[in-house]
């Protein structure tokens, strides 16, 4: 019905996947790219499902062939049985149904495009049989379901027509307890226990009847075709086989009996509560669908009060709201309430209770698990301060629904609801931690590692990639394993929900409970009135008080049922005797709760004791690390500051080195400026020796020209000594002696003068001291003044 | 890839970041926070922390399984960073068992109830009693009475929540996810009332 609405949606709006949930606006693009990989594989897969359906069909045809004769013999043996079962309660549609999935392969997807049509034009249509040619997968997997029913069936003749309300519901609940464990051992021979035919056959497994059982659970890890889908899962749940006819609708009409008049003695406190509960959560379960209408609320509403109904010992848990909603999307809406009735009931049982101490075992097996499989990662996971249970525990809780992308939720539970165990909870989450568990030991902070845990799973777009990691890779996590951890584990758990449930009685109302009972007795409404006000002023408690609670809730609806059958008969002695039963029945109930609780205390004051001595001893070894750790930082901040000073040392000598070097520098470029000062002054020196040397040639030549003029003065004055020559000559030559005789005298003293300076600038060279900056200065200055001189 | 797991500061050398911490000393200016949530189904306890973290709000969200993760990181006026790490826990009254786990360990719990239901503000007293029993010692609590903008069906009056928390040494604010009046104050109130580490 819902699959059209889906088609039409998915053009319209592309922001929901194939199945009309809601994308992530942070998946959109990955969906995107998956999306063509999901639809080729559905292309192959149902190919491969429709060529398997048709194998099985023909070969479930008696007689086909010789070899199969003998197993064939068997397993007709078998199925007629299993019809027989199914005819007195269903009447004849089974047998129809298989002599048409006999007839002819052809006719098959005919007869199912029928049936779908069927489902689809018949929108109140609420049950509708699974397609025949799924009828022999539905026989394997009713073998599973064989025991159940036939003690319903007990239940129902001893009944007779009587509604089957919550008598039969609660002896199925207690049932299920003796039952667990037989259910899920290998159902080989549970008929034999019920059975009285004792024909060899029944002894052997199920296997031998249906050689393609592995076939089909390679097929089932491939992924069960979307068309195909639902009835599957009906068929692996075994729907068939469970459903009682009339019993949903008789729960749905006492619910809505109940629920229209609140003044009825049957609207007891968790009824009330549930029936609350479920209200609330209805449109917070996949808000925005669009198979979610007002109709579809409806269904989700009635199939989930009628759950509670059928099970008060689960009652309504949180997480079955988004199971039966995504039923309800593949099955019409009684087949939804019998798968869920099989997965809450056989899959899960013990799980969604007021204790949840099934769910709290497996988290404690599933931590042990993951410490044998990946130790490094939880050694991580612990040095962070990150606990498993954690994360895992709303995946288990919700079946992975809301955590993995869709497609991945249905493949997951594909092979989860074939098993018919919940070992594929543990290997989905084996295979999720396989696959992110490399990325997590990166993660510096418990925040950083969930987060990314979490948004990792919720876009694990790669189906197939997780599903056979999961069975593949873990071949080792069996049920019996899993059976053994969980006895391991269980104790512990209980020990705690018992300590709760202490705690959570302090809470209640002082009044016991045999009191209240007996005055229900006189006067029914005034329970009610203090179940209500007991409700509105310890609602808080309700949770802890939770055995005491299903055990009253329980008690309640016998109570009740018993109620209406007296009314019923409405004689007085009789109604008297019912009474004083009742009374007698407290009594008893009331002296089994002391018994139970002076047992519980017994058996906690132990577990206190154990513990109290572990804990002392442990806590010695605490303080003995502790004080180490602490050492060891001691030691580890000293190491920090003896090198912080180190570094500090070593900085300072750096610096200094750079100082000097700085300093080197600039003297080298000092020495190399006054190496030019130097060059300039000797190139001066040069030039001024030069000019000397010429000079004294001329003083040589004046000399030996003043000589020369001696000489001829001399000579002259011998030759003319008259005094009138004389005298004219000698004052001209007065004149002219003392300018020559003061050059000369110059010239001689300047020689000399020279001399002595020479000396002083190669002295000065050699030395080439600091103040040699200002000397060529002062000495170009006198050269100069020299030169101006002469 | 998993061989220095358990190791971290063995590659990082000296050059160890302040968050690096063994448990021992935190770093006083980044701190990191373990809320957790807690109250009756249905008081808004994921839409105060869908509010707070990704600023939106959702009249129709899905319900808690369990319990969902989200972290938010806010800065205070003296220059520290607080690191919230929040567990959102589911509300029915069943999954109460399961709440130990997540309230194990957390520097702070959020108790929250819906200012319209007396029976939530019930449940959230509970909450408040079974932390004082179980919680860690020094765990700071707020007591939040959600869905504040729904005054015309208001019933639990405000004065209720103030004394109620007064008496049990809790801090307490009324706040409207759906308005985001009093998110942000709820969370940097709490951050401000956290225990420093003595900085070093």
């Amino acid at each position: 019905m819902t699959e059209l609405s889906f088609n039409l949606l998915h053009t319209l709006e592309p922001r929901r996947d194939a199945y009309g949930f809601a994308l992530r606006p942070q998946h959109a693009q990955r969906y995107r790219e998956y999306a063509n990989i999901y639809k080729e594989e559905e292309g192959e897969r149902s190919d491969k499902w429709k060529d398997f359906l048709e194998q099985i069909a023909k070969s479930s045809q008696p007689c086909s062939s010789e070899e199969e004769y003998k197993e064939r013999l068997h397993a007709e043996d078998t199925e007629c049985k299993a019809e027989t079962i199914s005819e007195s309660k269903e009447g004849d549609d089974s047998r129809s149904g298989k002599s048409i999935s006999d007839g002819s392969e052809e006719s098959d997807p005919k007869k199912e495009g029928q049936l779908s049509k069927e489902t689809k034009t018949h929108k109140l249509q609420t049950w509708a049989q699974i397609r025949p040619s799924l009828g022999a997968i539905e026989k394997m997997m009713s073998f599973r379901v064989q025991k159940r029913k036939n003690m319903i069936d007990e239940r129902e003749t001893v009944n007779g027509n009587h509604l089957p309300s919550i008598e039969e519901a609660e002896s199925l609940g207690g049932a299920s307890d003796d039952e667990k464990d037989c259910v899920n051992e290998t159902s080989d021979d549970n008929e034999n226990a019920t059975r009285t035919e004792p024909t060899p056959v029944d002894e052997v497994s199920p296997k031998h009847f249906f050689p393609w059982k592995e076939e089909l659970e390679s097929l089932v890890r491939g992924g069960v075709p979307k068309d195909l889908r639902g009835e599957v899962w009906q068929a692996f749940v075994g729907v068939k086989a469970r459903r009682v006819e009339r019993y949903y609708q008789d729960l749905v009409a006492q619910e809505a009996n109940d629920g229209g008049s609140k003044v009825h003695d049957d609207s007891s406190g968790v009824f009330k509560k549930w029936r609350r509960q479920i209200e609330k959560d209805i449109p917070r379960t996949f808000p925005g669908h669009p198979a979610l209408d007002a109709d579809g609320r409806n269904s989700l509403r009635r199939v989930l009060l009628a759950y509670a109904r059928h099970n008060p010992s689960v009652g309504y848990c949180q997480a079955m709201n988004f199971f039966a909603g995504l039923l309800l999307l593949l099955m019409p809406e009684e087949n939804a309430f019998w798968t869920l009735v099989g997965i809450i009931d056989d899959y899960f049982d013990g799980y969604y209770t007021e204790e949840m101490i099934e769910s709290q075992v497996d988290q404690l097996v599933f931590e042990e698990v993951m410490r044998e499989r990946f130790p490094k990662l939880v050694n991580h996971l612990d040095y962070l301060g990150v606990q498993v249970a954690w994360i895992s525990g709303p995946w288990f809780l919700s079946i992975f629904v809301n955590m993995l992308p869709w497609e991945s939720v249905f493949r997951v539970w594909d092979v989860l609801l074939f098993e018919g165990t919940r070992v594929m909870l543990f290997q989905t989450a084996l295979a999720l931690m396989e696959l992110y568990g490399p990325a997590l030991v990166t993660t510096k902070d418990a925040g950083d590692a969930i987060t990314l845990l979490q948004s990792l799973t919720g876009s694990t777009f790669d189906s197939s990639q997780l599903v056979l990691t999961a069975c593949m890779g873990f071949l080792a996590v069996t049920e019996a394993r899993l059976q053994e951890l969980r006895k391991k584990h269980r104790p512990a758990v209980l020990v705690v929900v018992e300590e709760r449930s202490k705690r959570g009685r302090a809470w209640k109302d002082s009044k016991g409970l045999a009191s209240k009972l007996y005055s229900f007795k006189h006067d029914p409404g005034s329970l009610i009135e203090e179940k209500e006000c007991t409700e509105g002023g310890n609602n808080p408690a309700d949770g802890d008080k939770s055995p005491l609670e299903s055990h009253s809730s329980n008690l309640d609806e016998l109570l009740n049922s018993l109620n209406v059958d007296s009314e019923v008969d409405s004689l007085p002695d009789l109604q008297e005797q019912v009474v004083w039963l009742k009374v007698e029945l407290c009594r008893l109930l009331e002296e089994k709760r002391g018994a139970i609780l002076r047992a519980e205390e017994l058996e906690t004051a132990l577990m206190e004791m154990v513990k109290q001595d572990n804990r002392r001893q442990l806590s010695a070894r605490v303080e003995l690390l502790e004080q180490e750790v602490t050492e060891l930082k001691q030691v580890l901040a000293d190491k920090r500051e003896q090198e912080t000073a180190m570094l500090q040392v070593l900085m300072r000598v750096e610096q200094e080195q750079r100082v000097t070097e700085d300093a080197r520098i600039i003297a080298e470029q000092d020495a190399a400026a006054q190496r030019y000062a130097v060059h300039v002054l000797q190139e001066k020196y040069e030039k001024a020796m030069a000019s000397l040397a010429e000079t004294q040639k001329k003083v040589v030549i004046a000399e030996s020209m003043l000589e020369a003029t001696l000489q001829y003065e001399s000579g002259q004055s011998k030759a003319l000594s008259s005094p009138g020559y004389m005298r004219i000559l000698s004052t001209s030559r007065n004149d002219n002696s003392t300018r020559k005789m003061g050059l000369l005298s110059f010239g001689l003293g300047w020689r000399d003068k020279n001399k002595g300076k020479t000396t002083k600038v190669e002295e000065s060279n050699e030395s080439k001291s600091t103040n040699e900056g200002i000397d060529p200065k002062s000495s170009g200055n006198e050269t100069k003044n020299e030169e101006q001189e002469t | 890839m998993g061989c220095s797991s358990s190791l971290p500061d063995r590659t990082s050398g000296r050059l160890a970041g302040p968050n690096i911490e063994n448990g021992g000393a935190p770093d006083p200016k980044n701190l990191r926070v373990k809320l957790v949530l807690l109250g009756d189904s249905g008081v808004g306890k994921s839409c105060i922390v869908l509010r707070f973290v990704r600023g939106q709000f959702d009249p129709t969200s899905k319900v808690t399984v369990g319990a969902s993760f989200l972290s938010q990181t806010i800065a205070l006026q003296d220059s520290t960073t607080v690191k919230f790490e929040i567990w959102d826990t589911a509300g029915q009254e069943r999954y109460a068992a399961l709440a130990p786990l997540y309230y194990r360990g957390a520097a702070v719990a959020v108790v929250v109830y819906d200012i319209t239901s007396p029976d939530s503000f019930t449940k959230a007293q509970y909450w408040v009693k079974e932390l004082q029993k179980h919680g860690s010692p020094d765990i700071v609590m707020a007591l939040v009475g959600n869905k504040a903008d729904l005054q015309e069906k208001r019933e639990v009056p405000v004065q209720d929540g103030i004394d109620y928390a007064e008496k049990n040494g809790m801090f307490f604010i009324e706040t409207s996810a759906k308005t985001a009046d009093n998110i942000n104050q709820l969370f940097e109130e709490i951050a401000k009332r956290l225990p420093r580490p003595p900085s070093s």
